[in-house]
């Protein structure tokens, strides 16, 4: 709705009311129409740089064994690094490269799906740019969101970043067998992650050697 | 980081109403942004400035209204503003924390949109 009066003789003021991060959230609730409709459970998996977002998603697959049952879509700036690492677990991939963008948005995973090939997917995962601080502000439609960070991050990352913990359904703390070396607390980081979203699981894991998958798989309800 | 997106996003909106309302000049833009939205004000007008260059929004004011925000928090039923004065450390975490009970459990009922209010043009 635009209304235009004129304030001087060639001045004049336009009134709109464009939210523009409400764009985007507009945008998510179409993409979860579609998931509903097609029946993926989608997880929109996001991290910071080298938590293992992309080996957690390996060792997802390995463990579900579903085959093209399963399909991933890998955000990166540039590389198809992450959705060759991917395909080699058999689910299908396609790669967005955001080119300078530093989080995937709504927009680009509805054109992602829209070149899919969907039809038999039962689970969508969604790997996001690594990045704790902007794909908080811009939700995609999936149905769980899930962050992942690592003890090689240091003690204060859950503390320094609530609000996308605070977003999250199911957290994870990667790499755990690095917990000695780098002289973290595992504890206190559960206990970080307690306060800012007390009723989210909080999943210790060394993706690279399958260790608390199950777990993971179990919070997320992708029990097959 | 992505201020540089909201502020294309800004300046495609301002350039796109601009021209269907036949404006010669964009003299000046209105933005009303939430104090709970995780946008950086300055780099915003900065990218707004920059993108306007070479087009007829060259030069315009970008003014940036701060909306206040409002909260309900789940845990003690608090019902109002953030306390957001404390230069500290902490003031990233007090952003989402109840400024009565420090619960993290809060409902943002204001204060984190990011809304192009307003554009002035010369025809």
């Amino acid at each position: 709705m635009k209304i235009i009066r004129s304030t001087g003789p060639e001045i004049f003021d336009i009134e709109l009311e464009k939210d523009l991060l409400a764009k985007n959230r507009g945008l998510a609730k179409e993409n979860r129409r579609r998931f509903d409709r097609s029946n993926i459970l989608t997880i929109d998996v996001m991290g910071s740089i080298g938590s293992g977002k992309t080996s957690l998603i390996k060792a997802i697959l390995k463990r579900l064994g579903m085959g093209e049952k399963v399909a991933v879509i890998a955000g990166d700036l540039t590389t198809t690094i992450d959705a060759e690492r991917i395909e080699a677990e058999g689910a299908r991939v396609i790669q967005v490269n955001t080119g300078k963008e530093c989080h995937l948005d709504a927009h680009l995973i509805r054109r992602a799906i829209d070149r899919m090939k969907l039809n038999g997917v039962k689970i969508l995962f969604i790997e996001n740019v690594g990045n704790l601080i902007c794909p908080g502000e811009f939700p995609l439609g999936a149905h769980k969101r899930l962050v992942v960070t690592s003890v090689t991050e240091g003690p204060y990352t859950i503390v320094k970043h609530p609000y996308i913990f605070r977003e999250a359904d199911v957290i994870v703390l990667n790499k755990i067998d690095l917990t000695k070396p780098m002289k973290v607390n595992t504890a206190q980081l559960e206990r970080d992650a307690q306060q800012i979203n007390p009723h989210v699981p909080f999943i210790k894991t060394n993706a690279a050697k399958g260790i608390g998958i199950p777990e993971v798989i179990d919070a997320l309800g992708l029990k097959t | 980081m992505h201020e540089f997106s909201i502020s294309s996003e800004i300046v495609r909106n301002v350039l796109d109403t601009a021209k269907t309302n036949d404006g010669k000049k964009v003299v000046s833009v209105q933005l009303e942004i939430g104090e709970l939205a995780l946008l950086n004000v300055e780099q915003v007008t900065f990218w707004i400035h920059e993108l306007f260059k070479g087009s007829v929004a060259e030069g315009a004011k970008v003014k940036v209204k701060t909306v206040k925000a409002r909260i309900q928090c789940e845990s003690c039923g608090y019902k109002g503003g953030m306390n957001l004065d404390r230069q500290d450390s902490f003031r990233h975490v007090i952003l989402y924390s109840c400024p009565k009970c420090s619960s993290f459990q809060i409902k943002v009922e204001k204060g984190r949109e990011c809304t192009l209010r307003r554009i002035q043009v010369v025809r």
